[in-house]
């Protein structure tokens, strides 16, 4: 099938792919056109990243046929892949923390140069490249030092430094504030111009509405087709991936929040961080939102109560009574938990089962005095967990790295759940989660609050904290700028405080 | 289970993943049935009992050496250890009464373990330098100590050490009795004690344990004391099997002790790895050594086989993970 003259640039045609017994890919279908920015939509699970790891050559197909520019391409490994010019921008970034950004973006001309290599060249044109993406970092600079916001720019960078004809870029915005993220919106709709095919793999409906041309949905491994973006609307792309409307999306607030604050921080102040002067309270049953562009200091506050990061003054009362967190030993003790926003280096036990991952918060219930477990009750503890958080897994056994995104979030929600925490910080709920497990864990924090825990949810998803939360504080430069009532929420408003301005 | 097990069993490839997960143990069957067939004197009583003999020193260090590596750090010290602990062990049994002098050996070892476990936990030193430090002050130590030569054993209580290293009870050296019971509990507290369950959690994620309000740097702390205990034990052990404590003993045991955990199939990298496991990689390295000698194969080209051996242990690992 030779067809040079195609009005696509990539076709994917019959794609089928099948892990052991498990059938991933059912004959897909994707066809992305010259300059087109192509949204491929589904759930977690429903197989986006294997076809893109078919189109970069991480896998190989077991059927089906790939046309690049209308000739048949096989790539049977990533560096095939880069050399026909299709480059992946990844969720977890693959850049290596010890060299230069600089070394880092001509990473795959180090290895192809014959002798040496022309350092000043090299500095020069990837600080070029940066600038040209309209983000500020040094080119000399040692990738270990860059924030998270940074290194995903640099990867994205490296992807587009060589020859590249198709693009794909996996959740690129997950770390970004909505100012980055526009920033990063502009680049790709100046990269199309240019021919470049872009895929775009997302889960924030409003990220595709705004820059994609066309909507491909997968679910459970087949395609269920394409259709130009301006032929749909969130609720239909929606309905076509779970089959449930978006108004379902968020959980009726029905729960009658205490009149007294449980848990309450007065001018807590980091010895490390940019966090100072940080003063709040949360009600028994109320869900609290923080807000803040990245870097604004939510994570490291979130730490700093929780022991994990050292205070310089201020302090923490929990049912009125101060209490020194000086390390999450203390806070635990406390019955205060964390569920980390990075969630496979700081929240889960990946190599470890489901229910090895639940009971290592808390073991008193389940083994004797001298510390022996009862396998038995840790097996059931484990279980009534996973049916209650509709954890999907063939048992409490199967090794938590094998899980989606979602059930490895519920799994670390879990870990909390089992130790009746008092207070639970959950830091960004449902990062690189599907949304119908999105709103499975929305309904968790509800019903956890309904008990009566004070509930503090750190989250960059705009309509996610506005829809869960009862008030939201947003924090800029490292303390609290503003905090709103439920009647003020609003994108713009949450923005106006990010960016240290005043309401209108 | 048990139909699983034969399903499992059933088809080829069934049997094949069933041999590559259980490769430690299958290569263990294949080297006895090798060793049975190929030797007469191999399956006799003399020369297993002698065997045992010879693997329990190393083997008790090794059950150190796997809950370190477990918890993502290594021993280097505990060869070292042994011969600065089998010296004093030596020079105690000779001016103090038998049980004090054990006791005092162990607390020694848990206290020269407690410095790498709180260089390591405390100062955030690299494993590998921090014992490494201590092994080279170790071996010192010992030479110091003994000025050189080795103590031999003169009391009535260096005498009743002696006896029980070199006797069996029905059937079974004592001193491979001692280590069998040092592996099962290992075995006991690695996967039903909640000691066991944290340093695995500590070892497959350090900062997911720190965040979940586990101990870590006790925990860590306390792998290097224990490591050092049983390095106590295996050098009561040793010297008492030869009647005296010689800092020569123990030399370059760090290595096989890592060699029989990494067979077992334990990650370098912390969080896998278990008792029964460890004790099937010391049994291999054991038994290679021993019917390499009934086979009268100088120790040069043994040290090749025992390589051969460790690289095809590992290779058949990298299999079960894929």
């Amino acid at each position: 099938m030779q067809n040079s003259d195609s009005e696509y640039r990539l076709e994917m045609t019959g794609i089928s792919k099948s892990f052991g017994q498990v059938s991933v890919l059912g004959n897909v279908n994707l066809k992305v056109k010259h300059g087109e920015i192509h949204a491929l939509l589904g759930e977690n699970g429903a197989g986006k990243s294997t076809l893109m790891k078919i189109l970069s050559g991480v896998h190989q197909k077991d059927a089906g046929t790939v046309l690049l520019n209308g000739e048949e391409i096989n790539p049977k490994n990533t560096h095939d892949g880069q050399v026909l010019g299709i480059n992946v921008v990844y969720q977890e970034l693959s850049l290596v923390n010890d060299l230069s950004v600089a070394e880092n973006i001509y990473l795959h001309k180090l290895g192809a140069s014959k002798f040496w290599m022309n350092w000043k060249k090299i500095t020069h044109d990837a600080q070029e490249l940066i600038n040209s993406l309209g983000f500020n970092i040094d080119a000399t600079a040692t990738v270990r030092d860059l924030s998270i916001v940074q290194k995903q720019v640099v990867e994205i960078a490296k992807a587009i430094s060589e020859d590249t004809k198709v693009l794909v870029l996996d959740e690129p915005t997950t770390v970004f504030d909505p100012t980055d993220a526009q920033k990063l919106f502009d680049n790709l709709l100046r990269l199309k111009k240019t021919g470049i095919s872009i895929i775009y793999i997302s889960h924030h409906l409003d990220e595709i509405f705004k820059i994609a041309d066309t909507v491909t949905v997968l679910k459970d491994g087949v395609d269920t087709g394409s259709m130009p973006v301006s032929e749909t609307d969130t609720d239909g792309v929606i309905r076509l991936m779970i089959g449930r409307e978006l108004k379902d999306l968020y959980p009726v607030r029905d729960v009658k929040v205490g009149e007294v604050p449980i848990f309450e921080v007065k001018n807590l102040t980091a010895k490390d961080t940019l966090v100072h002067d940080v003063s709040f309270s949360v009600r028994a049953g109320e869900v609290l939102g923080i807000a803040g562009l990245g870097g604004s200091g939510r994570t490291e506050t979130a730490k700093l109560i929780f022991g994990a990061d050292k205070k310089k003054s201020g302090s923490i009362f929990l049912h009125g009574e101060e209490i020194k967190t000086k390390s999450p030993v203390d806070a635990v003790g406390y019955e205060i938990g964390l569920v980390s926003e990075n969630r496979k280096e700081e929240g889960v036990f990946l190599p470890l089962s489901i229910r090895r991952n639940i009971s290592v918060t808390n073991f008193g219930p389940i083994s004797s005095k001298l510390g022996f477990i009862s396998v038995d009750k840790e097996t059931k503890n484990a279980q009534d967990l996973i049916e209650k958080l509709n954890i999907k897994t063939v048992s409490s056994e199967v090794q938590v790295k094998n899980l989606s995104g979602g059930n490895q979030q519920k799994v670390a929600l879990a870990k909390w759940l089992s130790v009746n925490s008092k207070v639970i910080i959950i830091d960004e709920p449902t990062r690189g989660v599907d949304v119908g497990a999105k709103v499975e864990i929305y309904n968790l924090i509800n019903e956890v609050a309904k008990k009566g825990v004070a509930v503090i949810v750190i989250s960059s998803d705009m309509p996610e904290i506005m829809g869960i939360s009862d008030r939201i504080l947003v924090m800029h430069e490292g303390s609290i700028y503003g905090e709103l009532p439920k009647e003020n929420f609003s994108e713009e408003n949450i923005l106006r405080y990010s960016i240290g301005e005043q309401l209108k | 289970m048990a139909l699983n097990l034969k399903q499992q069993l059933s088809s080829p490839e069934g049997l094949l993943k069933f041999l590559i997960k259980y490769n430690t143990i299958f290569i263990f069957i294949v080297l006895l049935i090798f060793s049975a067939v190929i030797s007469d004197v191999f399956f006799t009583s003399v020369n297993l009992s002698n065997l045992l003999k010879q693997v329990s020193g190393i083997g008790i260090i090794s059950i150190g050496m796997l809950i370190v590596i477990l918890t993502g750090g290594i021993d280097l010290s505990v060869g070292s250890l042994v011969a600065l602990l089998a010296v004093t062990f030596a020079i105690l049994v000779n001016i103090v009464v038998l049980p004090v002098a054990i006791l005092i050996t162990v607390v020694i070892g848990f206290g020269l373990g407690s410095v790498s476990g709180y260089l390591v936990a405390y100062q955030k030193m690299a494993p590998f330098i921090a014992t490494l430090a201590l092994m080279t002050v170790a071996r010192g130590l010992g030479f110091i100590y003994s000025k050189g030569s080795p103590i031999t054993f003169k009391t009535p209580g260096g005498e009743f050490m002696s006896n029980f290293a070199n006797n069996s009870t029905i059937g079974v050296p004592n001193i491979a009795i001692v280590f069998f019971i040092i592996v099962a509990a290992a075995f006991v507290m690695l996967r039903y004690n909640v000691f066991g369950r944290l340093i695995i959690a500590i070892g497959s994620n350090e900062e997911a344990s720190r965040l979940s309000g586990i101990k870590v740097n006790k925990y860590k702390f306390l792998v290097y004391a224990i490591s050092g205990s049983l390095a106590a034990i295996a050098a009561i052990i040793v010297a008492s099997r030869t009647n005296l404590g010689s800092p020569n003993m123990g030399m370059a045991w760090e290595l096989d002790a890592i060699a029989a955990v990494v067979i077992g199939g334990a990650s370098l990298n912390g969080g896998r790895g278990s008792a029964i496991n460890t004790l099937m990689g010391v049994l291999i390295l054991g038994l290679i050594g021993n019917i390499l000698n009934l086979l009268n194969v100088p120790s040069y080209p043994q040290q090749v086989v025992k390589g051969g051996i460790i690289i095809f242990a590992v290779l058949l690992q990298r299999f079960e993970n894929k």
